[in-house]
This record gives C-alpha cells, structure tokens and sequence, in this order.
C-alpha cells in the first residue's frame, strides 16, 4: 500500500487519497471512489480491474482531468489538475473511449484529423505538422488504408481502429482505455494489446487500460490495479496482485493457478459442475 | 502490419476535397451575385438593364459620366433596391449559418435559429413596440419618428430575441440537462411569449396588420441606417462562429468525446448559442421573423456538401443569402407581398421532397 | 420639381437624417390631434403665400417650399379632401380603394390591397404625400418616405373638428385657403342643420354593427368618432372596447337597444334588405330579447362608406345616420 506520494517532476500523474461524489438532491452525494492513492511514471503500463460499479470509469476520467475530484488530490504532469485548462490537457491526455459510434458524413481521414484540435494552429487549414501527426497516427492504429473509408462501412474493430488513430492524432503523454476489448471478437482482442504493447514501446506512451477480462489484463500488464467498491485494494504486479483469494473476496468466483510449461502463471476458472 | 496504401497526405487530414468544395463554393458566390443582380434590376417600376448597371457602375465604382437616366431611377436604385438586396443576402446569409450552427448545438438537423426562442421574443418586443401608442400614449414618442432611421420596433425586437435565450439558457442550466432541455425549455418559453403575443394581436385593433407583416417577416423597411445597425454585429457573430468550425465539428462527437478532445463543452455550447442567437436577433430585429431559411438551407447543404463545418458555414451563408433574396424578388413582383410567405411555400415543399428523395434512396442502397 | 433630394448613401445620409429629425422632434410630441396645423399667423383667407411650414395630426412638422403640383394620396379619405379643394388633377397616385369622384379611377395607383409601394410612390415624383394616421399608413412606410426627402403630411381626424381642421391644413398645404374655408363653412352648415331639428327630440339607444363573426361583434368603440356622429345624429350611441372595438354580448344585451343599424348591410346578402335582416338578427342566439328586435328596428345601413370615410363627405354620413335614427324628422 503506497502512502502519500510527493510529486515529482516528470511524473504522469500523482493521486492522494482521491476521491469522487456524484452529486444527488439535496446537497448529498453518491460515493464511487474513495482513498485512492495512485502514482504513474512515464510510459509505464497500468490495467485497472473490478466489478462493475467498483469506479474503474470514474477513475479513468479523472485520470483525464473531464472530472474533477471532490476530494484528495490529484496532480497531472506535475501540477494540481485545477491549474490546467481543458485544452492544454486534451494536448496530453488521450482517451478511447468505450462506444464505437462515429458521426456520418465524415471519412476517416478527416475524423482523425479532428484529434488534432489541441494542437491547431492556423485558423483555416491544417500544417504539414497537422497531416504528419495524422498519418503517424493512422500508422501507428493500423489505419492508414482506412483513410478515405466512411465510417458506416467499417466493422468495430475498423472503428476501434479510428478511434485509437484519433485518440493518438493529440499526440498524448497519457494515454486513457475505456474496456478497449469490449465490443471485439477474440483475434481483434488480441490485436489491440500488440498495439497498446507496442506503442508503449515505441512512443513511450503511458496507458491506463480499464480491462474486465483478468486473463487479457495479467497477460498484458506489467502492473495491475484492482478497484473494490471505490477503494483501491491492491496495486502491483499480476503475479501478486491476482491471487485466488483476492478474485474470490473481489470477484466473487474461484480460479485456479495453472503454470504452463515456460512457466506463465494463468487462471484458471473454476465452474461448478451440475449435480 | 499491412502496408500503406498510396493516399496523399493532403487527403489525410485535409477536408472534403477540394474539388467539391471549390463546387459548392462557387457555385454559391455565382447564385449570391445573380440574385444581387436581379434583386436591384427588378422591381415594380421597370428600368432598364442599361441603367441599371449604369448607376451602379457610377455611384459605387465612381465609373462612367453620371448621365443619362432620371434623378428618380437612381433614387429608385441607390435608396431602395440595393440596401433591400443587401439587407436580404445579410438576413438570408445570417439565418443561414445560424441554423448550421443550432442544428450541430442541438444535434437535430430539424431546428431553425428561432428554436429556443428568439422568435417569440423578438416578436414580443417588435410588437410591444407597434402597440405602444395604444398601450400608453405618453410613451409613445412620436412612434411613427425614429433616432436615425432606427425605430423602437428595431430596439425591442433586438432586445426580446437575445433576452429570451439568455432566459431559455438559465433556466435549462438549473435543470442541469443537455440539448434535449435546451430544446423543451424554449419551446415552453416561446409557447408563455407567443400566447402573449396573441394577447397584443387580439387588442391591437388598426394595429393589426402591422404586426402581421412583421411576424411574417418582411423586407420592405430595407434601409442604409437599418444596415447600418445590423450588419456589423451580425457580421462580426458570424465571423466568431465560422472561427469555430472546429470546435462545432468536434461537438458531432458526442459531449463526452469533444471533453476528451479538448473542448469545454458547457462554455462552448453557451458561446456558440450566444453567437447564433446575436446574429438572429440582429437580423430578426431589421426583417421579422422570416421562416424556413435557416433549417432548409444549412439541412440541404449538409445532405449535399456534408457535415463538415469548413464547408457548411461559409455556404450557408451564400447559398442563404442568395436563396433569400431571389425570394424577396419574387414577393416584390407577386404585390409586395412578405417574403416569409414566399420562403414557407417554397421551403416546404422542397424540404418534403428531399426527404422524400433521400428515403427512397436509403432505400435502395 | 422639388421633394427628391439626392444624396450619397454614405455616412453623411444618416447624419443629415438625425438632424432633419431633430429639427422636427422640436414640435410637440403629441400623436393625437393638433387642432388647429396651422403654424403661420396669416388668416385663412389670406392670399396662400409659400414657403411655409405645417404641423400634421402626427406632431411632425412638414415644410413647403412652393405650391404642391404632384399630389400622392394614400387613403380614399385623403383624395377626397384633395378633389373638395378642386385640386383633383394634381393627383399622380391613390390607392386601389379610391372611388370618388369616379375620375381619381384613372389616376396611376401606387397603394394596392392596403400596400404602399414605395417605388412607385417615388417613381411619382411627388411634392407632397398625404398619409394616413394611427398606423393606418404603415409608421415605418412614413419613416421610409420622410427618410427619402418627400413631403409627408399625416392626417388623423377622430372628430368633426378634426375633418375640419385636416381640410383647412390639406388647403393651406396646397396653396388653395378659400376653396378649404368654403368646403368647412358648407360642412358645418349643413351639421348645424342636422342638429338644430334634433334639439328636443328623443334620444333612441342606438346599436351600429360593424361586423359580427364567430361570436365576436364589432362596434363603434367608446368616445371614437363614429360614437360621435350617431350622438349628433340624435342617437344614443352603444360602443364597444375602446381599443378593440369589441363589445360582449351579454353587454349589449344588458345596454338594450333600441334601434339597430347593420353597417355590415352592403357585405353581407342576408343582410341586405329590411324583411332578410330582421330574420338574420332574430335568429341570433341571445338577441331575440333586445327592444330593437322585439319592435322590428332592424335597418341596414348602406351609407357606411361615407360614414367612415373621415373626409368631406362624412356630413352625407351624419345626414344619413340621422334619417335612418329620426326618420320622422329627416324624411328617411
């Protein structure tokens, strides 16, 4: 359990005993996160895990300064999250976010290029640096030859794709997962990790990916998260965090360790058999 | 990794392309000087082409000898053919983008620039002011007199149109909604404002036609000072808005997305709203409440240029204001009648059948 | 050929229009009457001598450089006024309501349907305009005509005098005092006439229907100048709303009258005679009941044009309103 953590420079974010209340009549309250300390480095790679209601999306919008705390603090790339605008942090801060809808009428291309609103310059046009950024985008999403497609012909892992494309346009430090496997058949699943993996790599990317499937997120994750109720209960690495005893406190079911032959630790559900 | 297609970079992250915008634009700036041309040539006294373009030539261009048609022509010309023609592209052109712009606000391709309430309230004020010397004499001030060709009518039409949307704005924020609030709370403020325009037009006794025209809409007051007055806050809103066509096309995204991408969705949607609502009112306050230009023109261009707001903005506003002003062309030659007449019995229909069109071709595809 | 001024439509034209308005806005503000326009202090039956400067019945003061040659009416009351003075064939335009004397029918109509087109008002090249108060020429129309350079004079009588007064300005505008003295003094003879015989003669409530539609009945509105004639015509006039003209049923039940004139006699067939208007009337819900109905009193009143016409020839209305209330006394 990390205590208090001091900021230092250059680190993505810091979060002190955060904590975040919808607001309901009457002047109180609904709890969702409470207590988190929370600190990420550059390009580090986080999974956060839990039921459904346990604040994973809350804290992902907060991690995006969208929401604000309302209570605890939370500092982004070193300052309190209340002395950045909304524009400075959307040219730091990247989310892909959970649905995969896309306004009609647009080509991909110029959806894309929509990412690079925290970043325009001139009134009219975009700059070489604008197309570059897109294109690199585009590359780096796996993109490219969708460009000139409308969105009503993609499937959703074509759509997941632009998404991320437009997401990576703002050229982000952070960059925030909404359940990125949610919607997608299995090889497609497969293929957003390799993305996120390599673009942790190759752009020095941090990434905070929301992820309800634990198999995906100990395999893809060097550090894992889990969300109980609001409150942070454990942060560390798959190995340690995932243990049975804590998915059965937390998930409510059984797993079973299994090491494969090179030694991979995975889980194994356990379902009760009839009779 | 698959490898990348051959696709320009300018096709990337340039807008729709250029060819079809040069089109629409083009074909816009053409329609607009066409109907400018008509606007000032025709009318219910003839004069000919020749001295038409002559007299234009001479007092705008400084061309020509001056000579050769009758003081009363060039008045005819000068003082009121060609502030109408402008005052027509400015109203049309206005109502034009400010609909683009309500129907990205309110993701409806069905609302106007008068949906959250600027017509009522404009209409109140307008009204208010025609009634006035019945209502109360002593405040009259010589009604029929005006401080440089600008009349109270102009004043309290302005003041009614923007008042009420601020009104409409404030009370949908306390209800803490989206568009949807927006859109039922000035449809219920408008529905107050215009039972109590009903009100006026039922005790408005000689008044009454008046007030008819004006609600109707009409360009018939078309005047330089009145130019003078709307035009530069008209023009200046619309400036602010076409700046802004990025913001407008990231709020296509849903409010979520356009948070994430940067914008402050709540400050955005007031400015833009504020922006809209200036340049309605500014026109609204000079011609009434003329109908069916700011939803046909925006809802036609984007089915045919898309949605794209580099594009739409500026087009809105050519094909608006040349629309408009064919438009009170023909109210002129049909008797003088108000060009709100004109644009709903050709507004409508048309509208009927492009959804008409467009469903059958949904249909096919 | 004064009245068109030309100007350049720079920043000068609203400027000179500020001051023209303020050098105007010095008069009184009053909308209502000024009773008398005359602003000179020469006698009416002076010679006419010109430049001189008006007052119209909408407080805006209207200077005349020389006689008036092109004469634009824009109401039937306003012609009327101008042919009385002998001045017919001034006229360049009227409206497509004119219709006395039968020969302003030829003359170029620059107000159709109720609408002033302003081109061809200006395409008349007039020297002076003659408009209509109270909003019945279009307040921003006047605005438009003053702001050109014509010479706009508004009328709005809402009394007798108030026709008189109009006809001694319209005279005095157009350089013709004697021939406006003489229409006066005969229009006042003839009321005198009217009402010296009603002098100790019964006053009947009298009902003038304007219009009745879908339940909502239309009368002469309270202290307006039609209420002002039937009580000079020896009646007791019933009115209605003030603003709206508008009187309830209940309220005219209650006032009872005793006579009825349809004013609406020459628009609607089953008003048209005596024996077809007495059946229309009985068969009205709630009117059965009324003195007038009872005793037949249900006359359709034909005169209602000159009746309503605020021009010279509203004395043929008050003598037709008294023949039709005292019948006994003027031979009706």
């Amino acid at each position: 359990m990390t205590g208090a953590a001091i900021v230092g420079a250059g680190d993505i974010a810091i979060a002190n005993d955060l904590a975040f209340g919808y607001p309901l009549t009457g002047g109180r309250r609904r709890e969702v996160l409470r207590g988190v300390d929370l600190a990420l480095r550059p390009g580090e790679l986080v999974a956060i895990v839990g039921v459904n209601g346990s604040g994973k999306t809350t804290l992902l919008r907060l991690l995006s300064g969208v929401l604000a705390p309302t209570g605890g603090e939370l500092h982004l790339f070193g300052r309190p999250v209340a002395a950045w605008s909304r524009m400075e942090l959307a040219a730091r801060v990247a989310v892909l976010p959970q649905g995969l809808e896309l306004p009609a009428g647009f080509r991909v291309g110029e959806l894309v290029a929509m990412g690079r609103l925290p970043h325009a310059r001139s009134w009219f046009g975009s700059t070489g640096q604008d197309e570059a950024a897109v294109e690199r985008a585009l590359r780096d999403a796996d993109a490219l030859d969708l460009a000139s497609r409308t969105p009503d012909e993609l499937s959703g892992g074509e759509r997941q794709r632009v998404l991320l494309a437009m997401a990576l346009a703002q050229e982000p430090e952070l960059l925030l997962l909404d359940e990125p496997t949610l919607h997608l058949d299995l090889a497609h699943q497969l293929a957003v990790l390799e993305t996120i993996r390599r673009l942790r790599h190759q752009r020095g990317i941090a990434v905070v990916a929301v992820l309800h499937d634990l198999a995906l997120a100990a395999a893809l994750a060097p550090r894992v998260a889990v969300l109980d109720g609001g409150s942070l209960v454990a942060d560390g690495s798959p190995d340690d965090v995932l243990t049975p005893e804590l998915v059965r406190r937390v998930f409510g079911v059984q797993v079973e360790e299994l090491f494969s032959a090179d030694g991979v630790r995975h889980l194994a559900l356990i379902v009760p058999g009839e009779g | 990794m698959r490898a990348a297609a051959a696709v320009s970079p300018r096709s990337l992250a340039g807008g729709p392309s250029l060819s079809r915008s040069g089109l629409v634009l083009g074909g816009g700036l053409v329609l607009l000087v066409a109907a400018a041309v008509a606007a000032v040539a025709l009318g219910s006294t003839s004069i000919s082409l020749g001295d038409t373009l002559g007299i234009l030539g001479h007092r705008l261009l400084g061309i020509g000898s001056g000579t050769g048609w009758s003081a009363t022509s060039e008045e005819i010309i000068i003082e009121l053919r060609l502030p109408r023609a402008l005052t027509a592209i400015l109203v049309g052109g206005g109502l034009g983008m400010a609909g683009a712009a309500f129907q990205a606000l309110l993701r409806n391709p069905l609302a106007d620039p008068y949906i959250i309430g600027t017509a009522s309230g404009a209409s109140l004020g307008a009204v208010v002011a025609l009634m006035l010397p019945l209502l109360a004499p002593g405040l009259a001030l010589g009604a029929g007199s005006a401080w440089l060709g600008i009349g109270l009518v102009q004043v309290l039409a302005f003041l009614g149109g923007v008042g009420t949307v601020l009104l409409v704005y404030a009370v949908s924020r306390s209800a803490r909604g989206g568009a949807v609030t927006l859109l039922l709370t000035g449809y219920a403020v408008s529905s107050i404002l215009a039972a109590g325009v009903a009100l006026l037009m039922y005790l408005s006794g000689s008044r009454l036609g008046a007030i008819f025209a004006w609600l109707m809409g009409s360009l018939d007051a078309g005047s330089w000072p009145k130019l003078a007055l709307a035009a530069p806050l008209a023009t200046v809103s619309l400036l602010l808005l076409l700046s802004r066509w990025r913001r407008l096309n990231v709020l296509l995204l849903g409010d979520a997305q356009a948070a994430h991408l940067g914008v402050d969705v709540g400050r955005e949607r007031l400015l833009l709203t504020m922006l809209a609502s200036l340049a309605t009112s500014a026109v609204v306050a000079v011609a009434g409440t003329i109908g069916f230009v700011g939803l046909v023109v925006p809802h036609v261009l984007r089915l045919v240029a898309g949605p794209d707001h580099r594009l739409l903005l500026p087009a809105s506003v050519l094909y608006g204001g040349a629309l408009l002003t064919l438009a009170d062309v023909g109210a002129r030659l049909a008797g003088g009648i108000p060009v709100g007449i004109i644009t709903a019995l050709v507004g409508a229909p048309f509208f009927i059948w492009l959804l008409v069109r467009s469903r059958r071709v949904e249909a096919l595809a | 050929m004064a009245g068109i001024r030309q100007r350049s439509f720079s920043v000068l034209a609203p400027i000179l229009a500020l001051l023209l308005l303020l050098a105007a806005c010095g008069t009184t503000q009053s909308t209502t009457l000024s009773s008398i326009g005359v602003a000179t202090s020469n006698a009416p039956t002076a010679a006419p001598t010109f430049p001189v400067t008006l007052t119209d019945d909408a407080g805006h003061s209207v200077a005349l450089a020389a006689t008036p040659e092109r004469i634009v009416s824009l109401a039937p009351s306003n012609t009327e006024i101008v042919c009385a003075l002998d001045a017919c064939d001034r006229l360049v335009g009227v409206t497509d309501f004119d219709d006395y004397p039968t020969s302003v029918k030829e003359v170029p109509k620059v107000v159709i349907q109720a609408k002033v087109d302003v081109e061809k008002v200006v395409a008349a090249r007039p020297d002076l305009v003659l408009a209509a108060g109270n909003g019945l020429t279009p307040d921003a129309v006047i605005t438009q005509l003053t702001g050109l350079g014509l010479k706009v004079l508004t009328l709005y009588p809402t009394d007798l005098d108030g026709v008189y007064a109009d006809i001694t300005l319209v005279g005095r505008a157009l350089g013709a005092d004697a021939a406006a003295a003489q229409t006066v003094s005969g229009m006042r003879a003839r009321v005198a006439a009217v009402t010296d015989k009603l002098a100790s003669a019964v006053r009947p409530r009298v009902f003038y229907e304007v219009s009745v539609f879908e339940g909502s009945i239309y009368t002469a509105g309270k202290d307006s100048f039609l209420a002002s004639l039937i009580s000079l015509a020896g009646g007791d006039p019933i009115t209605g709303d003030p603003k709206s003209t508008a009187i309830q049923l209940e309220d005219l039940v209650a006032a009872d009258p005793q006579l009825i004139l349809l004013g609406d006699a020459s628009y609607d067939p089953t008003l048209a005679t005596k024996d077809k208007a007495l059946a229309t009337v009985r068969a009205r819900a709630g009117w059965e009941g009324m003195s007038a109905v009872k005793a037949g009193a249900v006359v359709p009143f034909l005169d209602d044009v000159v009746t309503t016409r605020p021009g010279p020839r509203i004395v043929d209305g008050l003598e037709a309103l008294a023949r039709a209330i005292h019948p006994e006394l003027f031979g009706g």
